[in-house]
């Protein structure tokens, strides 16, 4: 990066100048548009968003498949949700709720930072023993996790209202909280990517008997990994809890660990950016999708309505990309915008290039 | 790395950009709004509704999924009735135009339909969902909005407590079908019973209960209570302790969802447990006589109609037949009655409101009386909006499905 030259500097600066104003303006638009549809598929993208890059952000780093991360999910949105929840309310839909949580309500923050440390803590405890051991049996070891945490859900009926809706969570979620949160979790994902705890993760994950002889400590830094992970994803799991308002434990199940797991897939294992590209086309497409299943009409042509189109047009872009692009979008590289200065720097050389010949032709046409 | 001032510079920018453009912003939407129940509407949040075009009803429906089975009939029988007004000239003289959206049986999607068909599609009511997971997350929406909003199926009746005083029940609640699927038992079959429930739904847990508060009340007592999970496939370790019991109970009463009932029902009586077998509407699908067969024989549920073709009530001889004509087949479950139920509900409010405004609605909605349809008489209130119908008993009888009673029940436990 040192032996960059300054105009590339320049060009790069440009890049991330316009890339803000671009984020600047698409926050703007869909906050002052007033258009409510737009802004919850914006929350939801970002909350996504939050969950795939720290699914990324272990999975990815450590080539360790986890099938758990709901389970984070799901602490962190029942932990912000009983923290918030009006005492009001805890008085109906929670009657045996212990004393000191009874009459307790947190504002927001502290509330999502507790849901995210309380998935942190659970994720530790469950990391030392599991991340002993390596490849699927892993992904096992974490889906048994998810289980027992919605066997849980379901039988800590004083905490969760058990199966039955739990419902009256203050909608505190708003376009401001979801991307600052996304900033931050991609904002730290990158740096550890790049840190040389990312860079030990990596070489543990192309190498481990490599990486154990130059001195890396395997099971702690993915333990730190896992840990860093579980506890984005608890404050996805409590921001989703406040923007959808009433969830039951049946949300934070396979489904959702499917919805999860493709859109890393789709954008590419270990890459933030993949993360990023992944959610929104898996979400875009299904958004389109749904909006055609209701009926389509092409000229004269009249397609009657097709539910369950957006699922099948998800499955066949999934076959699409496992067939001819097995690694994803990105595969584990990123979109840099360096690379991207470098490209369009080499480019307007040869543009430059080009008309100095043909000025050079105009002047001597001999 | 470059020196820290480049990117401060960038934040300036960003924030010069947020503050530059702020005060033409609208005052900043309020999304910590109280929770429901929520002060009524504003109206200005919703776009007044032209007074030319079509009347837009929005729809969302479980269409694919885990709740398909019945849902689909559900929004089949809705479509039936927008079409049968349509025919007989639509409401207000204006045509209702029904938007069924499929929410795949996700409470986020659910959500997202229903802002987008408030927000897109100036819907000026909403209809839909059988089951209270869905109403849940949409209801608050439609609340805020101060849409009306009437759910088809979902029968947990604390709903409208739950959401605000825009949401109505087209169904009865699951307390007095409990409490009648209680008081038949007592009277019927005798003073003890075995009461099984899954734990894995929020309607089959609250049924169980409801029963089980009635039915001590009645001076019943309860010899053994079980749970199992839905999706379940073995009932061996219930049947056992059922079978373990020094006497049998008069009867059992199981609170099934409907893809369960057909295996429980037969594994039992496999085992050799003959004695009647009493649920809710869960039972009502055709499922039942299907997976059981033969071992369905003296099993009784609580439901919201009997829709055959030789019913002795003409409204349902002639929407049986009307959906036989449409579809091809009988409907599939009494969701589909409801489905047309709702609608017919909905048009008459909007009739008599004479506008196609939330609280008008909602105002015509809440002074509704006596309105016959096919489930029943539909009776609102301001303090109860949900209607006190009679309540189903149906008994599988020579492999099909017979009606045992109709009835009001005498007490019905609280909420």
């Amino acid at each position: 990066m040192q032996l960059v030259s300054p105009t590339r500097w320049g060009w790069i600066w440009t890049l991330r100048a316009l890339l803000v104003l671009a984020l600047a303006s698409a926050y703007l638009a869909v906050e002052r548009e007033g258009n409510a549809y737009l802004k919850r598929l914006a929350i939801l993208f970002l909350i996504n968003l939050m969950l795939v890059t720290s699914l990324n952000l272990f999975t990815g780093f450590t080539g360790v498949f986890s099938l758990g991360h709901v389970g984070f999910m799901a602490l962190g949105a029942y932990v912000s949700a009983i923290l918030t929840l009006p005492v009001a309310q805890k008085a109906v839909n929670l009657p045996d709720l212990p004393a000191p949580l009874a009459s307790l309500a947190l504002p927001f923050l502290p509330a999502l930072l507790l849901g995210g440390s309380a998935a942190a803590i659970v994720s530790l405890l469950i990391g030392v023993p599991t991340l002993r051991l390596s490849g699927h049996f892993v992904a096992v070891a974490t889906l048994g996790f998810l289980i027992i945490t919605h066997v849980v859900l379901i039988n800590a009926e004083a905490f969760t209202r058990g199966t039955r809706t739990f419902s009256g969570v203050p909608p505190y979620t708003t376009l401001g909280w979801a991307a600052l949160w996304a900033a931050l979790n991609l904002y730290f994902a990158w740096r550890l990517k790049h840190s040389s705890l990312g860079l030990q993760l990596m070489a543990a994950r192309d190498d481990p008997w490599g990486a154990r002889g130059v001195g890396v400590d395997i099971a702690r830094t993915r333990l730190i990994a896992f840990g860093v992970s579980a506890f984005f994803t608890g404050v996805a799991g409590g921001l989703w809890a406040h923007f959808l308002t009433a969830f039951s434990p049946n949300a934070f199940y396979f489904s959702k660990t499917f919805e999860i797991v493709v859109m890393m897939i789709v954008g590419g294992m270990g890459s933030v950016t993949g993360s990023a590209l992944g959610t929104l086309l898996v979400m875009v497409s299904t958004e389109v999708l749904r909006n055609l299943e209701s009926g389509l009409s092409i000229g004269s042509l009249t397609f009657g309505p097709l539910y369950g189109l957006s699922q099948i047009g998800l499955a066949v872009l999934l076959i699409l990309l496992i067939t001819f692009r097995r690694q994803g979008l990105l595969g584990d590289r990123e979109l840099r915008l360096e690379a991207i200065a470098e490209r369009l720097e080499l480019w307007l050389e040869k543009w430059k290039a080009a008309l100095e010949i043909s000025r050079a032709r105009k002047a001597d046409p001999s | 790395m470059r020196p820290l001032h480049r990117w401060s510079a960038l934040v300036l920018v960003f924030l010069m950009t947020l503050a530059a453009c702020q005060p033409a912003a609208a005052p900043p939407a309020t999304p910590t709004a109280p929770a429901p129940p929520a002060p009524a509407a504003t109206p200005g949040a919703t776009a007044t509704p032209g007074t030319q075009g079509p009347i837009r009803i929005g729809a969302p429906f479980n269409l694919t999924g885990g709740l398909a089975s019945i849902d689909v009939p559900a929004a089949n029988g809705a479509r039936l009735a927008a079409e049968e007004i349509n025919a007989a000239g639509g409401v207000l003289g204006r045509p209702i135009e029904l938007l069924i959206r499929d929410t795949k049986t996700d409470p986020a999607t659910a959500a997202t339909v229903v802002t987008q068909l408030i927000e897109q599609d100036k819907v000026v009511a909403v209809i839909g969902f059988t089951d209270s997971d869905y109403v849940l997350a949409a209801g608050p929406i439609c609340q805020r909005a101060g849409i009306p909003f009437i759910t088809v199926g979902a029968t947990s009746p604390r709903l409208p407590g739950q959401v605000g005083d825009m949401l109505f029940l087209a169904p009865f609640g699951d307390n007095v079908q409990a409490a009648v699927g209680a008081e038949f038992a007592f009277e019927r079959f005798g003073k003890t019973a075995y009461l099984l429930w899954d734990k894995g739904a929020e309607y089959t847990t609250v049924l169980a209960k409801y029963f089980k508060a009635r039915f001590t009340e009645l001076g019943g007592t309860i010899v053994l209570e079980d749970t199992y999970q839905s999706g379940d496939k073995d009932f061996s370790a219930q049947i056992a302790k059922v079978k373990a019991l020094p006497q049998q109970p008069s009867f059992y009463y199981i609170s099934a969802l409907p893809d369960d009932v057909g295996t429980i029902v037969k594994q039992f009586r496999n085992a050799g447990i003959t004695g009647p077998i009493v649920g809710g509407d869960g039972y009502d699908t055709p499922l039942l006589l299907q997976v059981a067969g033969p071992a369905a024989e003296n099993v009784f549920f609580t439901t919201h109609s009997m829709l055959t073709a030789d019913s002795p009530n003409e409204q349902v001889r002639k929407f049986v037949a009307a959906y036989k004509q449409k579809y091809g087949t009988e409907p599939e479950a009494v969701f589909a009655a409801l489905g047309y139920d709702t609608v017919y509900i909905l048009a008459e409010a909007i009739q008599r409101a004479g506008s196609t405004d939330g609280q008008a609605i909602k105002r015509a909605l809440e002074s509704l009386r006596d309105f016959q349809v096919v489930t029943g008489v539909i009776n609102y209130s301001p303090q109860s909006h949900i209607p006190q119908k009679g309540v189903t008993v149906i008994e599988v009888k020579g492999g099909k499905f017979t009606l045992a009673a109709e009835q009001v029940p005498q007490k019905v436990p609280t909420p």
